[in-house]
């Protein structure tokens, strides 16, 4: 086994008729490669064969189903099914008053609850043409929305890299999730379905003492992030692993309307907070980070996992200036009694979730229930990115590159 | 080779930076608990099991109204001009009997909205979360405390009653439609 290391040959059959490949270069590009030229002289090619993936496999987040269609180890083509988790959000929102859908959409992306929130609440508000609320309202607003990006973006590359095979960030990652999650459980009384922003205002204010905590956290945070990335980041055999596989570049990105991570780690320098500042995002300094390149080319998964590591670090600098500035006031002063929009008007307005532009367009009856609402999901569209990332590359590879796209299968099927 | 050297080198290296790591959290204190023998303390408000205090419950029927899942199921009876049921501890006079006020605790989506209605704060969530049962009748909660046979009784009473009224008005208006007739053949 040792001595083929250094022959020209990348493969061979061992004394049983099995197929080894040297991982001589070791890259994983090298390694594609060999195999395709293995299988192809081998006489495995033409042999289709059509797995299912999932619905229960651990590494497809959710209640994913993936139809592989796989050649030797190459996947030829990967089709998403969906609806394993269909809760009918839209249609039961036909139903239920302006104020009582927001519990609805905690559920649909569960691991950023308060940007789901908030994004539903800003469309209900354009339609109620609500547009001064308490500056104490839109600080609390913005502070939650970070710390939930955090948590979001903290479990994603901790079961990214558990994709990859490494244990001990996810549980780190763990740990300090948690940490923010007990913050918010202090704050609204939940742990993860918070149903904390309401329309015009938020459900409680600030504990005696959140503050200190929250910044308390943050003092602790930044050097388990250091650490981090110590374990995983820079980890010459994690990078080599996820550098040159699911490769997306910026214009295929765009076409598909990827938003959030996925399309920045392609290089596209697009971001609501930004680009269409809401809220009051316009008043804090903060950097959109991009993908680089810096192993491999640009739009790696390796670069939307390092996209999300550098978007956590800009959550706390903005986390910082929101803190440092809040003012007092009272929370409660612009929550309408009765949320009764005139008939026929429609909002459609989208905010920057974790996992891209979350959008929700409402158009209203003249009642307090809405005629329609649809929800515009990011998870949905950067799930159709799977097969384009996905083709010519190994089955391991495709675990990278589900797990490096990051969806919640709650938001993905509503 | 030269390549391949220089990444077992690096492998290697990034290993034992993160190796330290680990190795030093292995004498920092543990984060978790052993669950069923210790356990977290929940903070002030926390949002688990709910309660009614079915004394300060006045029936107006916001929660039911208000809960996005419809899972509090409310009867109520109408008390008598000369019953005098008592006071909310806050003040507010209570005018029905409660007959029934069920939760249904699988329903709930533990959303908070029909605590902060209640105008009596007699509906609230308690810190008690261990509530798994072996029989899905055995999660809902009744909270009436009018025994079945007597909440049957005020339930038949006040039916006979609206019948007695609607017999009477059904009568009035017989008798006012006989009277128009009569005006109409003179
Ligand atoms: S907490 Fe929400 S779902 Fe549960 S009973 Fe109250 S209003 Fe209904
Ligand atoms: S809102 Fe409070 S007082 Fe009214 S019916 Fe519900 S529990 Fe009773």
């Amino acid at each position: 086994m040792f001595n083929n290391i250094f022959k020209k040959q990348r493969y061979y059959f061992d004394s049983e008729g099995l197929l080894v490949v040297d991982m001589a270069p070791s890259s994983a590009v090298h390694y594609q490669e060999a195999v395709k030229a293995a299988t192809q002289d081998a006489g495995f090619a033409g042999e289709d064969m059509v797995i299912n993936f999932g619905p229960q496999h651990p590494s497809t987040h959710g209640v994913l189903r993936l139809e592989v269609v796989l050649e030797g180890e190459l996947v030829k083509k990967v089709t998403p099914h969906l609806g394993y988790l269909h809760r009918n959000f839209e249609k039961h929102a036909e139903h239920i008053p302006y104020n009582e859908i927001v519990p609805y959409t905690d559920r649909l992306d569960y691991l950023a609850a308060m940007n789901m929130n908030w994004g539903y609440v800003l469309a209900v508000e354009k339609l109620l043409g609500l547009t001064e609320l308490p500056e104490r309202v839109e600080y609390i607003r913005v502070i939650c929305a970070e710390f939930n990006r955090i948590a979001s973006h903290l479990m994603a590359i901790g079961t990214f890299g558990l994709d990859a095979g490494a244990i001990t960030p996810f549980l780190w990652a763990f740990r300090d999730r948690e940490k923010i999650l007990d913050l918010f459980e202090w704050l609204s009384g939940a742990r993860m379905l918070y149903n904390y922003i309401w329309v015009g205002g938020v459900a409680r204010d600030l504990p005696d003492g959140w503050v200190e905590k929250a910044r308390e956290f943050l003092d602790y945070f930044e050097p388990m992030m250091v650490e981090f990335n110590k374990l995983l980041t820079h980890n010459h055999i994690f990078i080599e692993r996820t550098a040159h596989v699911g490769i997306l570049p910026a214009d295929v990105a765009i076409n598909y309307a990827a938003t959030g991570p996925v399309l920045r780690g392609s290089g596209v320098k697009w971001d609501l907070r930004r680009d269409e500042p809401y809220s009051i995002y316009d008043r804090f300094e903060f950097d959109i980070p991009v993908g680089e390149g810096m192993y491999g080319p640009v739009g790696s998964a390796f670069d939307r996992y390092w996209v999300r590591i550098r978007e956590i670090e800009e959550s706390v600098k903005i986390l910082r200036q929101a803190l440092d500035q809040i003012p007092e006031g009272d929370v409660f002063e612009a929550i309408p009694r009765k949320i009764r929009p005139p008939a026929g008007k429609e909002a459609y307005f989208r905010s920057e979730a974790p996992r891209g532009e979350i959008g929700f367009y409402i158009r209203s009856n003249g009642s307090d229930i809405p005629d329609r609402v649809k929800c515009r999901s990011s998870c949905f569209v950067n799930i159709s990115l799977i097969d384009e990332i996905s083709r010519g590359q190994l089955v391991a590879d495709l675990i990278i590159n589900i797990g490096s796209i990051d969806i919640v299968l709650g938001e993905v099927d509503r | 080779m030269r390549t391949y050297f220089r990444n077992v080198y690096r492998g290697l290296i990034t290993i034992l930076i993160g190796m330290r790591q680990t190795w030093r959290h292995l004498f920092t204190p543990s984060v978790t608990l052993q669950y069923p023998h210790e356990k977290w303390d929940l903070p002030v408000g926390t949002r688990q099991q709910l309660f009614v205090n079915i004394d300060d419950c006045i029936g107006c029927y916001k929660c039911a109204r208000i809960c996005p899942v419809d899972c509090i199921y409310i009867d109520t009876v109408k008390a008598k001009p000369d019953e005098d049921l008592g006071k909310a501890s806050t003040g507010n006079p209570i005018r029905q009997h409660l007959v029934r006020f069920d939760i249904d605790m699988f329903k709930c989506c533990y959303c908070n909205f029909c605590t902060t209605v209640c105008p009596t704060d007699c509906i609230y969530m308690t810190d008690k979360y261990e509530t798994s049962v072996y029989d899905r009748s055995n999660g809902i909660y009744h909270f009436s405390k009018y025994a079945p046979d007597y909440a049957a009784k005020l339930i038949a009473e006040e039916k006979a009653a609206e019948e007695a009224k609607a017999a009477a008005r059904a009568a009035a208006k017989e008798k006012a439609m006989a009277a128009k007739k009569a005006k109409v053949a003179e």
